[in-house]
Formats: structure tokens, sequence, C-alpha cells
């Protein structure tokens, strides 16, 4: 057998103790009532930008994007007076915010867990913070510029 | 006629002899019909006494034979040769795992987490015995049968990269088993278990990979019960916050 | 045994590699529909810049159309839409996993489920498209 000065695995025995804390974690107070209700809100927010990038996305980029710069779209489509005129319909105006701020939240839920899980970056707050914080910067600006018009 | 054979590069940890992990190579005879058990057991029998493993049914039920097989979680009982037959098969113990020894790996933080989504049927009302069995129509059970199929192989876990992130994370089976009995019909334990799994270390560290459920042996699904519970609790959330007396947390 | 009930035995820890996401076809994939949301929050932010031209009169707004017209855009909008649409595939196959529909005894199989959701696109793009272009 190894000296125990000697062997580097003897020492991840101690390490290895996670069961433990399992274990102890479940005995813990729940403070959790809490956290998971953020956490909640988080995954209706991710879904729903889930199913608006799926579902509204494809067809907007299509035609704002591709269509207006390829040159198939009519004149008049995105010509000032007329989208002046739709934008300013408040109908108009919410579906121009679910299109721009829901993708955001489905955005920053996958690169916070992008941050821990695949760059093995372990600030979770901050990621979390940095994260719905770009997106909620995101949504106020869109409601400022949708309030402009 | 020459015998065939197939090479087999076999994984050994041996902290007695060495404090690192190394390769053994052996030469199997091979025939159409056999699996990498066979194989390991050769190598036992014939080559080599000190290698360990686990094993016990070999025929897909018991769970215990979970290996990594040219790099992917597979059962050894149910894998067989002519798979890879003439190439050399690469043989490790399941990752994401320590190992004990040579193809064996520690369970503890396996076992100590599916304890703790209480696996078992909660009541909070017991109906008198005079009231018979409780009685559940076949599309009761269909709700939660898929999930009952697990036989905690822990292929899903060697699968997972969050668990490799995360040892902490409670991983597919043990959200799988609590959702199992969240959805059977003589159960009442639902807001404990949401409790146990609605945390950071469970549901919600999960990302929808999806591997767990592709290399289950048993097609139980562990990603779906996953997001489904998520939904679950989602939706109770919701409820709770809009509605004063609705929901439960 | 210890109090934690953990090992009293030497064991190997091997931790994964940085770059899992690299290693293996199901991984590349899962990596590859993750990064389409940030393709997702490009075309946002293309908006919001969209809405803030219009916002500053006709001059702003079509200063912002010529950039929007040219060939950098077009090829940029074509990979956004080319990542959308992978988003929307993955998303709708993912959803038929999760959503259980039971109908006369029965549950819904996921290929009517993915159909009923297609259509679902279909009929919304068409709707969109209308009001962009023509209404």
């Amino acid at each position: 057998m190894d000296e125990q000065s000697e062997s580097p695995v003897l020492g991840e025995v101690l390490d290895w103790s996670e069961g433990g804390q399992v274990a102890s974690r479940a005995r813990r107070a729940p403070v959790r009532g809490r956290q998971s209700r953020a956490e909640a809100l988080a995954w209706a927010l991710f879904s729903a930008g889930g199913f608006v990038s799926a579902v509204l996305l494809p067809i907007n980029v299509a035609v704002i994007g591709v269509a207006f710069a390829a040159g198939w779209l009519p004149d008049r489509a995105l010509a000032y007076s007329r989208v002046l005129h739709l934008a300013r319909n408040p109908i108009v105006k919410l579906y121009l915010l679910v299109v721009i701020a829901l993708p955001l939240y489905h955005w920053a839920h996958r690169f916070r867990f992008a941050i821990h899980h695949q760059f093995g970056i372990h600030a979770k707050r901050l990621a979390a913070a940095a994260c719905y914080g770009t997106a909620l910067a995101g949504t106020g600006l869109a409601v400022w510029a949708v309030l402009r018009i | 006629m020459a015998e065939r054979t197939i090479s087999l590069k076999v994984a050994r940890y041996r902290p007695e002899h060495r404090p690192d992990q190394y390769f053994d190579e052996f030469d199997i005879p091979y025939r159409e019909d056999m699996v990498i058990l066979d194989a390991l057991n050769h190598i036992k029998d014939e080559l080599d006494g000190s290698l360990s493993y686990r094993w016990s049914c070999r025929m897909g039920v018991c769970g215990s034979c979970g290996m990594m097989v040219n790099y992917k979680p597979r059962l050894t009982c149910s894998t067989f040769l002519r798979e890879f037959y003439p190439k050399p098969i690469v043989v490790e113990p399941l990752e994401n795992f320590p190992v004990v020894r040579d193809l064996v790996v520690d369970m503890t933080s396996f076992m100590q987490k599916l304890q703790s989504v209480k696996p078992w049927i909660i009541r909070h009302v017991d109906p008198p015995m005079e009231a018979g069995e409780y009685l559940q129509t076949p599309a009761e059970v269909e709700q939660y049968k898929g999930f009952s199929m697990c036989i905690n192989c822990m292929l899903c876990y060697a699968a997972c990269p969050v668990v490799g992130r995360d040892p902490d994370f409670l991983g597919p089976a043990v959200i799988a088993l609590a959702h199992r009995y969240n959805m059977d019909s003589r159960d009442q334990g639902e807001a404990e278990r949401q409790r146990a799994i609605a945390v950071d270390w469970g549901i919600w560290d999960c990302t929808f990979i999806g591997e767990c459920s592709v290399v289950c042996p048993k097609d139980v699904d562990p990603a779906a019960a996953i997001q489904r519970e998520k939904v679950a609790k989602t939706t109770n959330t919701m409820l709770s916050m809009l509605l004063p007396f609705g929901g439960h947390e | 045994m210890k109090e934690d009930g953990g090992p009293r035995y030497p064991v190997l820890v091997r931790t994964p590699s940085r770059t899992w996401w690299l290693r293996a076809g199901p991984y590349r994939r899962f990596a590859a529909r993750e990064i389409t949301s940030m393709f997702a929050a490009l075309f946002s932010a293309l908006l919001i810049a969209f809405l803030f031209a219009l916002s500053l009169g006709p001059h702003a707004y079509g200063r912002f159309l010529s950039f929007l017209g040219s060939t950098g855009m077009l090829a940029a909008s074509s990979l956004i839409l080319a990542a959308v649409l992978y988003h929307m595939a993955t998303w709708f196959r993912l959803t038929t996993h999760i959503v259980v529909i039971r109908l006369g005894g029965r549950t819904v199989p996921r290929n009517a489920i993915l159909a009923a959701l297609v259509v679902a696109w279909l009929a919304v793009s068409a709707a969109v498209a209308y009001f962009l272009i023509w209404f």
C-alpha cells in the first residue's frame, strides 16, 4: 500500500464525500422556496422565448432580413410612412415587444447555463445576473423605442 | 482453422500497485454470439484473475454491468462483440463516477440521491383495510409505467455532461424516479418530492441535452420526465402567484 | 464507514474535459442548438435598432434601410435565418417529448404532435407575412 503522504489518491477520498454533502443539503432549512420561484419564472420566460423564436422568428427574419436585402419585397413594404403607421398601432407595438423581448430571455437562460456547463466558469450568481440583466436591458430599450414611435 | 480473435483494451486501476489508471490489452477468442461480458469473464477465468468488474443477471435487467465501451455507456451483457469485430474494443469504467478498482465505480452518491427523492408511495390519508386494494385503470398505469422501468444501471449518468460538471446534480434516473411516483395515482407526495427536486442541483440544472434518454437500455426517457417536472413546477408556481388559493409549493 | 457514509478506500476521480461539447456528435449538435439562441438575440438587437431608426425620422430610417439592404446584412440575415430554422426544428422535436395529450384513451403519437406544430407554424408565418408585406 502506498504511503499516506505520497499517494494522491487518498487525499481524494476526503474530497469524495459529496454523498454526505447531498444528504446534508437535503437537511438544510428550505430557503429554496424563494430560489425555486425565481428559477420557475426564469424557465417560464425561457420556454415562452423558445416558442416565439421557433414560431415567429423564422418568418420575421425571412421577410425583414433576407427578402428585403435580396430585393424581393414590393417597394412600399418597408416604406417609412407605412411602417410608421403600422408601428403606431398598439397591437403591433405589443407584437413587436413580444418578438424582441422573449427571445432575449431565451438566450439569457441558455447562455447562463453555457457559462457554467460549457465554459466551466463557476460564478453562478454573476452569470445569472449578467445574462438576465442584459435581457432586461434589451427589454427596456425595446419598450423605450416602441413608446417613442 | 485458425481461431478468430478480437482485442480488448481494458482500463485498470489498482492503487496498491500504481496510483494512476492504465490499460491492459487482451486477445479474446471470438465467436458471433459473444458479448463484452463474456470477454471479461474469459479474461478473468483464463488470462488475468485480478480483473475486477460488476455483473449479475447477464440478461439486461439488473443494471450491474454498465461500462464505457468505445467511449459510449453500454450494458456489457447486452453489447455484442460482433458489433465491433474485427476492430479492437476499449472498455473503461462508467464515466462521471470515481473508480474504486479496474472497472468498478463508486455508487455512493447515486444511492444517496435516490433516497433523497423519497421513492415510495406517500399517503397523507390511508384508506381503511376494509376498502381493499388501490384500483388503477390501464390509463393510470400508463402514466407512470415507462418511468418505472429503470434498472438503476447509471448509463444515463455516464452520458450526462451536467453530472460530469456538477457532481451534486441529482441526475436523470433519480428525477425520473421522482416523476414516476408523482405520476402514480396512488401517491399523494408530489409536494414533498417537488421540494427535493425543484432545486438548483435538481431539475433546474438540466439543459435537456437528451443523451440520457438515448443511452437508456430500458427506454425510460428520463429527459422527458425531467422536462415534465419543470413544467409541473413552473405551472404550480405561476398558479400560486396569480391565484390566491391556487397551486401548492 | 465515515459518519457521512462516504468511502474509506482510495478512489480515482476523473474530471471531465472542459471541451466535452466538442468531443462527440450528440454533444456538438447540442452546442449548435444552444448557439442558435445567440443569433435570435442578435435579431432582437437588430429590431431594436430598426425601431429607434424609425423613431428618429425618415432620414435616419432611410440610412438604416440602406444598411439593412446591404450585401453584408443579406449574408448576416441568411445566417440568422439558418440558425433560427435549426432552433425551430430542434425545439419542435423536443416539445414532442414533453407534451402528453390523451385522446379517446390513447396517447397522441409524437409524429402527430410534430405535424400539428408544423401546421401551426405555417399558418402563423403566412399571417405574419401578409401583415408585414401587403397589409
